[in-house]
């Protein structure tokens, strides 16, 4: 009896030890004192501290721009020798591959903005645990969201094409392998509803500079059209921009490219740098809070008195003479945009200039609009250069909408001139050097007035391919497989993706 | 008990006219009362011994008794007279039959094994008088390897049958049943220890799961015995510790030739003009080893009375280090042990082990170009080693060529002050119920506590005149924006196993065996750290290096003046398992485990893992057509099973707002608006709900022979092992984002070895004893996945010679660890050969010829490949011990063959000394072809310096690890003490090796082995000491 007695007690410790010992090994992160995703989007500020980082992926894809010019025939790669920046030099030089760390990082970086703003609209209704967190101003915030998706997607088809499109949720390991390619035309549908979606909630004006405005969804979505050549609609839709008013042309071209312009009267939508925050690394140059694509375009070995205005750097993103040709005598801009180095030192010979000239590639000229100036970096000082990228500003509009109303169904070539004349008069100063072309001349005037006003800003080899003037301008050039950017090989490795033709 | 007696009635008839005689039956060695130990006289069984090891007979005077109980030598006693007789039965030294081995919740008899288990035995720990533990393992147990290092109290690293992982590969620690981890190892008195058992196969290691698959080390402390006065034993030892060898580096004038040499190639000026007032200068490593004393005492007691036993032991050791001497690197161990076993009753018995030790450390910086030693091999050898330069500060000379990260050895290592104070107190509470007769319940709640407080201070140093890394100018005035400071450490882990077991043995039809247990195990790893550093200490002290007596304060301009942190950590596990071992008639083995485990930081969809494994043993020499009679025992044995490895974290989806954070993927956060900083949240992380266990699959297939009655003895084993579920990030679709891909189960690796222990003894007439003991040990690896497309690699042995290098990779078709870099072809020897040979950028005649492996005419990073395994082919132990009389010799030699050196210790700076062999140099065609002696110049266009097998030297060696003679005073000393021994010991007395470094072995972790940065070597250790038993 005993013996039983005891017998029993066991039995039921042990019976009662493994019933709550399973609670033993589940586990919550808060034991670790970790926010989850089960924990967050439950107020206000959750949803407002997300949006920020929607923003953020912007910074990241930095090297769209110098891409931009580089591809194209503004500039060169440059660099210290054929080895160095090693991805852009195949890129200046037509033979890049699908391996390229350059591109790669691009494509990574622009698909987390598309997954950071997919979590956003996966859980606009209702939170993860199935909650609605309504507050004022949800709407245009996700104007602000779907906007920034529109952005990165707009940023992968104008380089890859056809790419993998979803915009129902951030994607997880789960997800891997399993995307194709989507036709261009259904990344560009996608676009146009999330801008379209923007443009009704967003405010015409937000307090905090830097944040999208319905101006510049609209202006975005015209250019989206006019890269499809819906010239109708984009007409239609940029002059929205130009109605209203609320944007001029700055009188002084170069003083928007200094700090104090930032986010002046002709921006409609910069990508923000700055270089108060004490963000950067070198293990993600370019993912910091500062613009890494400054310190590239700088003159190498730099010295200087102290009025001399411009810091060193790495003679990357060279303007090529081409470029600095093509502007006429009396055209302000040209030296906004082109900085020859011997004639500025020659000028100025209180500076005491010394430089070591370009190793690589050296053009003599440098991209003013963007050169590393003193004082405007801190901390990592190589990283952390507070120039925003112009992204789209008022002429660009203008010009826009004039190639608009050029090529619409029905031209409407005065209205085409008034717009293209108003960029040319703030350049020259005067109009004199008006044009009053008509039909494809004007449409060539136009085409080259965007080259020298947009010249260092990235866009040059887009409209190129855009324009389908890419393989008589840049050497190296081949129709039919140029017009977008190799795959990432890896997408084509480990995902299984589609190449584009030719690599 | 009933047989005895019934024997002891048939006696009493059969010898009527008889004397009574009763007697008691110990172990000479242990002190144990031997149950069952058999009587007979005239060859006739005529007793058995009880429970207190007790027998009583009667018998005629003058009779012979002869006592047997197996394992034990063989005793007879002549009765003389009748009333008690105390016989001691002593251990046969050789792998005995009759021992006990310890496994997993529970013990086994050595001839009931059919698993695979090596054992070290208390005697052989004894004669070594290792500081840590791993020590007495290497080249004693077979198939565990054992790297050691010389820095004072560092871990080694151990790998039990192969290397399943590139990390993670310590084995599981038991101690007297409570896991502990290998780096526990360090706080065990090795005198302390009864014996270690190393548990190799999944059959014996399944039983631990998830824990089992690095192999299980076992290890149990002595305890008291019941009825038994006190044994009181002390033992001392003190030595002398120095380095073996040091390396040829230049002296000053060859120095200063080569410097001249290299600048002058370079189309620079004559460094030094007159080579002639260089003289030898300054051998460095001269002044920064140093011969460092080492003591060990102890104390014991044991013993036990009615109800109770006892072990008592108090321990001290100190070992100084060789590399900079006592102040500087040393390794102090205080130890208080108490095993304690009380009869509560008759059915329930408590026992209770304690053990609290203290850990005090200093250290010196290590394994760098620009550590003490590395230091010492790379300083400019022109420079005095006092400073005799008017107005500078500091006593050391300085060197006005070397200008950064290479310091004066000695300023170094003045300016190194740490301390590291740690206590531990560790052991268990086991309740031991006799439910019925065989039938015990246990549950056992082991711990340890461990509470360590570590600071170092760093000083304001001056390094000469023109040092860029001065933080202290020539005045002794603190150069501008450079601080003193201080840092604290203060960690803190409780780690507790909470286990309830039954073990049930019992009998079916008196053949058939059965020994079970039943359980469960509760396990839970905690800790926590804080830790301050704060600038500028007053004097530029230590000894008023402390956070309260530093003064610096955040300010706009300085935010690194006071800064703090904290972190914790846990983890949970909970396990249920079963055994149950089988015989029949001592015959026929089998064995089955079975383990299912759970933890906390498995994925969702996997939180627990079952492991089974099964052995199956034959004992062919009890069968009946078995008719050698010299075999003493025959037996096959063979398993078969699965184990694990918990390698992992708890994942999750975290959300993390502020600043970027610049991990491996700089995933950062926020944006500014109107150029304020607004800090952002995102996703961080992603989870892998599949997330497991590393698995393993592992069959092991022995035989254990024992001869002629006990003299010769071998065991063998073959294994297999296939690791699966290795952590590697798996390659995922870029367009998930930058969200780091959790890691997954995805790498695999195969093993297989064999490893074999043969023992030999002898006694030559009744004086001389001889005994010897050969370990073999070897296995194969080879990594067979890693993520799904093959390219993850994990790059390891990272080292600095003017570029930031790495050696080592885990490669899927690779061995594990393996060095990775360029074959060399000999040396360009003109300009046409430059021509001819493939492209090679840089190239001039005189630079070393790479090898175009893969034959596309261009030596590129795809030419890089296997250039040496710093993982030994095989290695081996052969230990002898000999006595005559009073007089035992011990000696122990370890080798290890195959095993590459990739020499990592040269700094290659313009200025930084060189070894000799540069010497040896191309100096115009024809003068050398070895690719290891290229020209010389400041500039390298063709970077001799990169990874290649220049620097990859065998590592092959035999070392005399240790060698002592001792002799034991006995008889008429007895009335002060029962038996004292003194000897004398020598321990890494020689080696024999084609390296040309310090130490062939160096220890580290996987991606760490072999690689030289100018390693602490092992010293070299003259001792005398003396164990006394009162």
């Amino acid at each position: 009896m005993k013996i039983n007695s005891i017998k029993i007690v066991g039995l039921v410790l042990v019976i009662t030890m493994l019933a709550s010992c399973k609670k033993w090994v589940d586990y919550n992160p808060h034991e670790d004192f970790v926010i989850t995703e089960q924990d967050y989007l439950k107020s206000e500020s959750d949803y407002r501290n997300m949006l920020v980082s929607v923003y953020t992926p912007l910074q990241w894809i930095n090297q769209v721009v110098p891409v931009g010019d580089i591809a194209s025939d503004n500039a060169v790669s440059g660099g210290e020798n054929a080895s160095d920046v090693l991805s852009l030099q195949q890129i200046d030089d037509y033979t890049h591959t699908p391996v390229n760390s350059t591109l790669a990082e691009i494509w990574l970086t622009a698909y987390e903005g598309v997954n950071r703003a997919n979590y956003m609209t996966q859980y606009k209704a209702a939170n993860l645990a199935g909650e609605k967190v309504d507050f004022a101003g949800k709407e245009a915030l996700y104007g602000e969201v779907n906007f920034l998706r529109a952005y990165y997607y707009f940023t992968l088809v104008r380089m890859f094409g056809d790419v993998p499109l979803f915009a129902d949720k951030r994607l997880s390991l789960t997800q891997s392998k399993s995307l194709k390619r989507s036709p261009k035309a259904d990344v560009y549908k996608q676009i146009e509803t999330d801008l379209l979606a923007s443009i009704t909630v967003l405010p015409a004006v937000q307090t905090q500079k830097g944040r999208i405005t319905k101006y510049a969804a609209q202006a975005l979505l015209g250019k989206v059209y006019l890269y499809q050549n819906k010239f109708d609609a984009a007409a239609a839709m940029l002059d929205n921009v130009i109605n209203v008013n609320a944007f001029t042309l700055v009188s002084d071209f170069g003083s928007m490219f200094l700090a104090a312009g930032e986010n002046g009267p002709e921006s409609i939508f910069e990508i923000q740098y700055s270089n108060v925050s004490p963000y950067y690394n070198w293990g993600g140059a370019t993912r910091g809070q500062g613009n890494y694509a400054i310190q590239q375009c700088g003159i190498r070995g730099l010295n200087g008195s102290g009025q001399m205005p411009y810091a060193a750097g790495w003679s990357t993103n060279l303007p090529s003479q081409n470029l600095a040709a093509a502007y006429a005598a009396g055209d302000k801009r040209k030296a906004v945009t082109v900085l020859d180095i011997e004639a500025y030192k020659t000028a100025n010979p209180s500076f005491n200039i010394t430089y070591q000239v370009a190793p690589y590639k050296n053009t003599g000229l440098y991209n003013q609009k963007y050169l590393p100036r003193k004082g405007e970096t801190s901390g990592q000082v190589e990283l952390n250069y507070l120039n925003n990228f112009r992204i789209i500003r008022y002429a660009d509009v203008l010009l826009m909408a004039a190639e608009a109303y050029n090529r619409a169904t029905t031209p409407n070539d005065g209205k085409a001139l008034g717009y293209l004349n108003q960029v040319r008069q703030r350049a020259f100063g005067n109009t004199t050097n008006n044009i009053s072309a008509t039909g494809a001349a004007l449409k060539q005037a136009i085409w080259d007035e965007r080259r020298l006003e947009l010249a260092m800003e990235g866009d040059r080899f887009f409209d190129l391919v855009r324009t389908g003037l890419a393989v008589s301008k840049i050497t190296g050039f081949k129709a039919g497989k140029h017009e977008v950017f190799p795959i990432p090989q890896q997408e084509v490795d480990i995902s299984g993706l589609t190449q584009n033709a030719g690599y | 008990m009933c047989l005895v007696l019934m024997l002891g009635l048939g006696v009493q008839t059969l010898y009527a006219q008889s004397i009574a005689v009763t007697g008691r039956v110990k172990n000479k060695n242990t002190g144990e009362l031997l149950v069952g130990a058999s009587v007979s006289v005239q060859g006739k069984s005529v007793a058995l011994t009880d429970a207190n090891g007790r027998f009583s007979l009667n018998t005629s005077v003058g009779s012979v008794l002869e006592i047997n109980y197996t394992g034990l030598i063989t005793t007879k006693v002549t009765v003389a007279k009748a009333g008690e007789i105390e016989v001691s039965l002593e251990q046969n030294p050789a792998n005995t039959l009759g021992d006990v081995v310890v496994i997993g919740y529970g013990t086994q008899k050595v001839t009931k094994i059919s698993g695979a288990i090596s054992t070290v035995k208390a005697s052989d720990i004894e004669k070594l008088k290792p500081v840590r533990t791993e020590e007495a393992l290497q080249g004693k147990a077979s198939g565990v390897n054992v790297i050691q290092s010389g820095s004072p109290g560092s871990k080694p690293t151990v790998l039990i049958r192969g290397i399943p992982s590139f990390s993670g590969t310590d084995p599981v620690v038991i101690i007297d049943g409570v896991p502990q981890t290998l780096t526990d190892l360090n706080s065990i008195n090795a005198s302390d220890i009864e014996s270690i058992n190393v548990l190799k196969d999944a059959a014996t290691t399944a039983i631990y799961g998830v824990k089992g698959g690095n192999g299980v080390i076992v290890v149990t402390t002595k305890g008291g015995r019941k009825n038994q006065k006190a044994a009181i034993s002390v033992a001392s030892n003190y030595g002398i510790q120095e380095v073996m060898n040091t390396i040829g580096v230049l002296n000053a004038s060859e120095y200063g030739g080569m410097i001249n040499e290299g600048s002058t190639t370079a189309g620079g000026p004559i460094i030094f003009p007159n080579l002639s007032l260089l003289g030898v200068g300054t051998d460095w490593q001269k002044q920064v080893f140093k011969t460092a004393a080492m003591q060990s005492h102890t104390i014991a007691a044991q013993g036990g009375g009615d109800n109770m036993t006892y072990f008592l032991s108090a321990g001290y050791l100190t070992q100084g280090g060789i590399v900079g001497g006592n102040d500087k690197s040393r390794f102090d161990r205080g130890n208080f042990s108490a095993n304690l076993t009380f009869d509560i009753s008759k059915k329930l018995k408590f026992l209770l082990n304690t053990t609290a030790v203290t850990l005090n450390s200093k250290g010196i910086q290590e394994n760098s170009f620009n550590s003490v030693l590395g230091s010492a091999l790379n300083f400019d050898p022109t420079v005095a080693i006092a400073n005799n330069v008017p107005n500078t500060v500091g006593k050391n000379g300085f060197s006005n060529l070397l200008l950064s990260e290479i310091f004066n050895p000695l300023t170094k290592l003045e300016n190194t002050y740490n301390s590291n104070v740690g206590s531990k107190i560790y052991g268990k509470f086991e309740l031991q119920y006799n439910v019925v007769k065989n039938l015990t319940l246990t549950s056992r709640f082991g711990y340890t506590k461990y509470d360590g407080n570590a600071k170092s201070f760093t000083p304001l140093v001056f390094y000469g005149p023109l040092n860029v890394d001065n933080s202290m100018n020539a005045d002794g005035s603190t150069v501008t924006g450079k601080h003193s400071s201080v840092a604290h450490e203060k960690v803190s882990n409780f780690n507790y196993t909470w286990e309830s077991f039954a073990n049930y043995n019992f009998k079916y039809k008196q053949d058939h065996n059965f020994e079970t247990v039943l359980g469960l195990s509760v396990a839970k790893v905690s800790g926590n750290a804080a830790g301050a550093t704060r600038q500028d200490v007053p004097f530029n002290s230590w000894e008023f290096a402390d956070f309260t007596a530093a003064t610096g304060n955040n300010s706009a301009t300085n935010t690194n003046a006071l800064a703090g942190y904290y972190y914790q950590y846990f983890r949970r596990n909970l396990s249920y398992f079963t055994r149950i071992n089988y015989d029949y008639q001592d015959k026929y083995l089998a064995s089955f485990t079975a383990r299912r485990d759970g933890s906390y930081a498995f994925g969702t969809d996997n939180k627990f893992g079952n492991f089974f494994s099964g052995s199956i043993g034959w004992v062919v020499s009890k069968e009946k057509f078995f008719k050698a009679d010299f075999v003493d025992q025959f037996k096959i044995r063979g398993s078969y099973g699965t184990i694990g490895n918990e390698n992992v974290n708890p994942q999750f989806v975290s959300i993390v707002t502020g600043g970027p954070s610049y991990g491996s993927t700089a995933n950062s956060n926020g944006y500014n608006f109107s150029d304020v900083f607004y800090p952002g949240s995102t996703v961080a992380s992603a989870a892998n709900t599949t997330l497991r266990w590393e698995k393993q699959i592992q069959s092991n297939l022995g035989f254990d022979l024992v001869v002629f009655k006990n003299k010769f003895s071998l065991t063998a084993d073959y294994f297999q092992k296939s690791v699966d579920g290795l952590l590697f990030t798996p390659s995922a679709s870029l367009y998930l984002g930058t969200v780091p891909s959790p890691i997954a189960n995805i790498g695999s690796t195969k093993s297989s070895g064999f490893d074999f222990t043969l023992n030999y003894n002898e006694a030559i007439g009744k004086n001389f004893k001889f005994n010897t003991a050969l370990t073999f040990t070897t296995s194969t690896n080879q990594v067979t996945a890693t993520n799904d497309d093959g390219t993850a690699k994990i790059f390891g042995g990272n080292y600095f010679n003017g570029q930031s290098q790495s050696v080592t990779v885990f490669e899927k078709g690779f061995t594990p660890g393996y060095f990775y870099g360029y074959k060399t072809a000999g040396l360009f020897q003109n300009a046409a050969d430059v021509a001819a040979s493939p492209k090679q950028a840089g190239a001039q005649p005189g630079d070393i010829k790479y090898v175009d492996v893969n034959g596309d005419g261009v030596i590129n990073a795809s030419d890089k490949t296997k250039i040496g395994d710093p993982f030994p082919k095989f290695t081996m132990g052969w230990s002898l011990n000999m006595s005559y009389k009073n007089f035992d010799f011990n000696a122990f030699v370890y080798a290890s063959v195959g095993n590459d050196i990739y020499k990592a210790y040269e700094r290659n700076a313009n200025y930084s000394n060189k070894e000799r062999s540069v010497l040896a140099r191309w100096t115009g065609e024809g003068t050398t072809n070895d690719a290891r002696y290229p020209r010389y110049s400041f500039v390298d266009a063709n970077s001799n310096i990169r990874v290649s097998d220049r620097y990859v030297e065998d590592g092959s060696f035999i070392k005399l690890k240790n060698l002592q003679l001792g002799y034991t005073f006995s008889g008429n000393t007895k009335k002060w003490f029962n038996k004292v021994r003194v000897y004398a010991q020598v321990k890494n007395a020689f080696t024999l090796t084609k390296y040309t470094g310090y130490d062939p072995e160096i220890a580290g972790g996987i991606l760490d082995t072999g690689i030289d940065r100018g390693a602490y070597p092992q010293a070299r250790t003259y001792s005398f000491g003396f164990d006394i038993k009162l």
